[in-house]
């Protein structure tokens, strides 16, 4: 009786036990599935943190050099403008003083048969002003009227850098050959000759 | 040994049982329990390592994008000195060139 007790205590014990080191070891293992776990879950987190900063790095360069560039490209345009300014008012000074130059005669000729011409009538009020002109600048410009028409002297148009402005007697057709008109009519074609001749574009 | 005493044997020895198994169980939720901090650091760790990354990723692009731009800088000042140059050499054709085709144009 004591012995077959014994056995069975031993066996409950021996029970207990393993059972014991089965919940334990299940416990080991569990926790080695959760490490791993763990690192792998790390790692994903880990790479999307530094793909999402390569993204973003790229997007701050291309932003700071965007930006850069931008900003050089205007300060070179601002130059190009105040170079074209510059030699534009160097046109309007030689402009304004054509009436001391050789081809102001011929010039002024030409300007008033080009408005007579456009405002086709017999009886033109060609109205003239050049800076410093004299009336003997005027005989050869005078020799151009038509017989009908009238020749004016007026210092208005030097406001405009001088030049022509031809009505018809009513004036209601007007042809404005001031050199800010032609300037202004021309502006295209000078802003491109400038640019090929300066930068040779 | 009477009936009576072996009964109580076995109650004893079965409570004894119990402890051994009480306490495993014990000991495998406090390793689970563990492992679950540990595994919180591991990943809290890998992330603050990565965002340091991140932030000498983002460092070294705008320090680089910079150096990009000083570049951009002396580059666009060649060019604007070229231009002073070509615009002092040459404002005097344009000029008369301008002249030229406002007058006959």
């Amino acid at each position: 009786m004591s012995e077959s007790l014994e056995k069975l205590q031993n066996r409950i014990l021996s029970d207990a036990k393993h059972k014991a080191d089965e919940t334990v070891k299940e416990a080991q293992a569990k926790s080695q599935q959760i490490l791993e776990d763990a690192k792998q879950r790390a790692q994903r987190e880990s790479e999307e943190i530094i793909a999402k900063a390569n993204v973003e790095a790229e997007s701050i360069r291309r932003s700071i050099l965007s930006s850069k560039v931008r900003v050089n490209r205007l300060r070179i345009l601002d130059e190009k403008n105040r170079i074209v300014e510059d030699i534009i008012h160097g046109v309007e000074d030689r402009l304004s003083s054509i009436s001391k130059s050789e081809q102001f005669e011929e010039t002024a000729q030409r300007f008033v048969m080009e408005a007579v011409k456009a405002v086709d009538t017999d009886q033109p009020v060609v109205r003239i002003g050049f800076r410093d002109m004299s009336k003997r600048n005027l005989e050869g410009v005078s020799r151009v009227l038509p017989k009908g028409g009238k020749l004016v002297i007026d210092e208005k148009l030097i406001e405009n850098l001088g030049g022509v402005v031809a009505t018809d007697p009513e004036g209601k057709v007007v042809f404005n050959n001031t050199f800010k008109s032609r300037l202004e009519r021309l502006d295209n074609q000078l802003l491109t000759l400038i640019s090929s001749t300066v930068f040779g574009e | 040994m009477s009936g009576i005493d072996a009964v109580k044997k076995i109650v004893e020895t079965e409570a004894q049982a119990r402890r051994i198994v009480d306490e495993a169980s014990a000991k495998a939720q406090q390793i689970i329990s563990e492992t679950r901090e540990q595994a919180e650091r591991i990943r809290q760790e890998a992330v603050a390592r990565a965002q340091q990354q991140r932030e000498e990723i983002l460092r070294e692009a705008k320090s680089k994008a910079e150096a990009e731009a000083l570049q951009s800088d002396k580059e666009t000042e060649q060019v604007l000195n070229s231009y002073r140059k070509l615009s002092e050499e040459r404002k005097s054709a344009a000029v008369s060139k301008a002249v030229a085709l406002i007058l006959n144009a």
